[in-house]
């Protein structure tokens, strides 16, 4: 986040659900404010600059698939995270087209929401120039398609590339499991089996395996954090 | 393809029988005409011949061979029984008389009716005419013969014949011909609404049966039909409002109970017991929700809407896919996973949704299989329908589950105590009806062979 530009709309008509919502974003250090409406969610999207904005798909007056082609419409940049009940299969197509950023399914987690709005204001940012990232002494060289550890390549298959790709690109924050599937796999479903669990461990027996110190971090109950050591 | 429908419809069997039977009165109708007209008309002739045979034997008893010689002149003179022939013979055969040259060598019996055919031409007949004959031997030896030319008679009857059998042979060919007519009209209504039935079951209830506009029994048949998936349609929809109003009441408290239990979760004040306590409820309530969005999931795929996103993909591409993304779990198991055939299968469809089937497959192969074992995934174009196959040689399942195991919620006894929720193979199954694809389980002796047949690309 550029400047402390932590500010976040949230719009939500349920009232607990949007109280737990901004308590868990206020928590993590963002500064956030409420919408119950189409119509608020569109005065305050126009009034400030947002570095997020998470749109209900259902609400009162405006379904949140309008409200957010008319904030397109004015102008408004900010990524969009909408939010639909769960089960909604064509909801998600036609809000990705929409000019949605980014999608997650109701009821879903808190840790899970808030590694996607991480990653959203991420994408906010400036675009990383470099060809080679590096976290401690993990080097992925995004041209030639390479990793090594202390200059030891590491083998690793196109799609565990990609993955690992992912991770760094992501480092010190949380990826959930759904977003490695969207990402790495471009796929928009849940497996309901410990696929990518097996997958990242199989990419990470080749990562962290006799290295110093490990990279890869299982975060109970969400997914997994690449980050250095310290 | 409607010619083939035609011949083996029911329509066109009861009218081969209908026609058959009719075919067969007709025939024996013809027939008696044929032998009465034919009997009568030899009848009448016979008569004839009978009276000149008994004037001319009368001849012979009152005045004796030379008073029937005479007569027998006269007779021949007269042209008014120009079409009789007559033979009068010694019993040494010498000819005494009569327009015959010599008595005939194939007439060899004493007296009674004899038909032969003449050995020589006569003045005003048809060469060598067929004769029909009386003839009878008088006390003294001498021989009569009282003839005519029944050659016209026979034709005459052949005519007959010759009409009768053409009357049958048209009456079967205009009959066959009317039959096939109006079977391939029938098959053609028939065959509409067939399509029509069919055009439903692989793409949903929008679908009606055309009328023609005639309002005859086809016509009514076809509105009955189509008020009643009209009605049909407006069930399936109540049935969908109420599931998705269900859906939309419990996604809210049950987003705020994962809220909650999240919340209390990373609580400050929390001990590790309770913290174990939580996590082990929030994954329950995970797997809750998991089985509602597959519920879901799957209503929504028999919705057909995502019809609408059909496009041409690859087969291999995402069977491919899906073994790279098993490829971990497989070598887990230490089950050798394997994509073979052909390079490129092309089929119209949603890719996520193909690529979910093959996973499910995929997933249940591996699980199910044996652990150390083979687990193939093979496409190829079969009799011009794109088929993926998944195997393995695992102990596979018995043949009468077939059927039970896409059933919601099905599960096999011995793999009721393993993770999963039985809904996979139904949401396999409502993915290939979305794409009017069947699927064909057979034993591989060892393990499982699933078939998954798209329909022949219509591209």
């Amino acid at each position: 986040m550029t400047g402390g530009h932590r500010r976040i709309l949230v719009v939500e008509d349920d009232p607990e659900t949007a109280g737990q919502l901004v308590d868990s974003l206020t928590t993590s250090g963002y500064q956030v404010d409420l919408a119950a409406t189409g119509n608020e969610a569109l005065s305050r999207g126009v009034a400030s600059d947002y570095a997020v904005i998470t749109i209900d798909r259902m609400l009162p007056d405006i379904d949140g698939i309008t409200v957010m082609r008319q904030l397109r419409d004015d102008g408004i940049a900010a990524p969009v995270l909408i939010i639909s009940a769960l089960g909604e299969v064509d909801d998600r197509v036609r809000g990705l087209r929409a000019g949605g950023d980014d999608y997650l399914v109701k009821p879903f987690s808190f840790v899970e929401l808030l590694a996607r709005i991480e990653a959203l204001g991420r994408r906010s940012d400036t675009v990383v120039k470099e060809t080679v990232l590096r976290i401690g002494d993990l080097a992925v060289d995004l041209m030639s398609r390479t990793a090594s550890r202390r200059g030891k390549a590491i083998l690793l298959l196109p799609r565990e590339f990609q993955l690992l790709e992912y991770l760094v690109r992501n480092q010190g924050r949380v990826v959930s499991r759904a977003m490695l599937l969207q990402h790495v796999w471009d796929l928009h479903f849940d497996p309901s089996t410990n696929i990518i669990d097996v997958y990242v461990g199989r990419v990470r027996r080749k990562v962290d395996g006799q290295q110093a110190y490990p990279l890869i971090h299982t975060v109970r109950g969400i997914g997994y954090s690449l980050r250095a050591p310290g | 393809m409607l010619l083939a429908k035609t011949l083996t419809s029911t329509t066109f069997r009861q009218a081969l029988i209908a026609i058959g039977v009719f075919g067969v009165i007709a025939s024996a109708i013809f027939s008696y005409v044929y032998l009465s007209t034919s009997s009568y008309v030899r009848s009448r002739s016979d008569r004839a011949i009978m009276t000149e045979y008994l004037s001319l034997q009368g001849a012979y008893e009152r005045s004796g061979r030379d008073g029937l010689i005479a007569l027998i002149q006269r007779r021949v003179a007269d042209k008014s029984f120009a079409d009789n022939v007559y033979i009068f013979v010694d019993p040494s055969s010498a000819a005494l008389g009569g327009n015959l040259k010599a008595w005939p060598s194939t007439v060899t019996t004493a007296r009674g009716w004899t038909e032969f055919r003449a050995s020589e031409p006569l003045p005003n007949a048809t060469n060598r005419p067929l004769l029909r004959a009386m003839l009878g031997t008088f006390p003294s030896g001498d021989r009569l013969l009282v003839g005519m030319d029944i050659s016209d008679l026979d034709s005459f009857t052949d005519q007959i014949k010759t009409a009768v059998i053409s009357c049958v042979a048209l009456i079967f060919v205009v009959a066959g011909f009317a039959s096939i007519l109006v079977t391939r009209r029938t098959v053609g209504r028939i065959e509409s609404i067939n399509a029509t039935s069919r055009a439903i079951m692989l793409s949903g209830l929008d679908k009606r049966i055309p009328l023609r506009g005639s309002n005859d029994e086809w016509d009514r048949v076809a509105e009955n039909l189509n008020l009643m998936l009209d009605r049909i349609e407006t069930l399936m929809g109540e049935v969908r409002q109420v599931s998705d109003n269900v859906a939309h009441d419990l996604r809210t408290p049950l987003t705020r109970m994962r809220g909650r239990l999240e919340k209390a979760y990373h609580g400050q004040r929390i001990g590790e017991d309770d913290q174990l306590l939580i996590g082990d409820t929030m994954a329950d309530l995970d797997a809750v929700l998991r089985i509602f969005s597959s519920i879901t999931r799957i209503a929504q795929i028999e919705t057909q809407a995502r019809k609408g996103a059909f496009r041409t993909v690859n087969l291999v591409e995402i069977a491919s896919e899906v073994v790279e993304l098993y490829d971990a779990a497989a070598e887990q198991d230490g089950t050798r996973l394997t994509v073979v055939g052909d390079r490129e299968v092309l089929v119209t469809g949603d890719r996520d949704l193909i690529f979910d089937a093959i996973a499910n497959l995929v997933d249940n192969a591996i699980k199910h299989g044996r652990a150390g074992g083979q687990v193939v995934v093979a496409n190829e174009i079969i009799e011009g329908r794109p088929v993926v196959s998944i195997t393995d040689d695992g102990p596979g399942i018995p043949v009468d589950e077939y059927d039970h195991v896409f059933k919601r919620f099905y599960r096999l006894e011995h793999s009721r105590y393993r993770p999963g929720n039985g809904l996979g193979l139904s949401l396999v199954a409502a993915v290939a009806r979305l794409h009017g694809a069947r699927i064909e389980m057979l034993d591989n002796s060892p393990g499982l062979k699933v078939k998954f047949w798209f329909s022949a690309s219509t591209s």
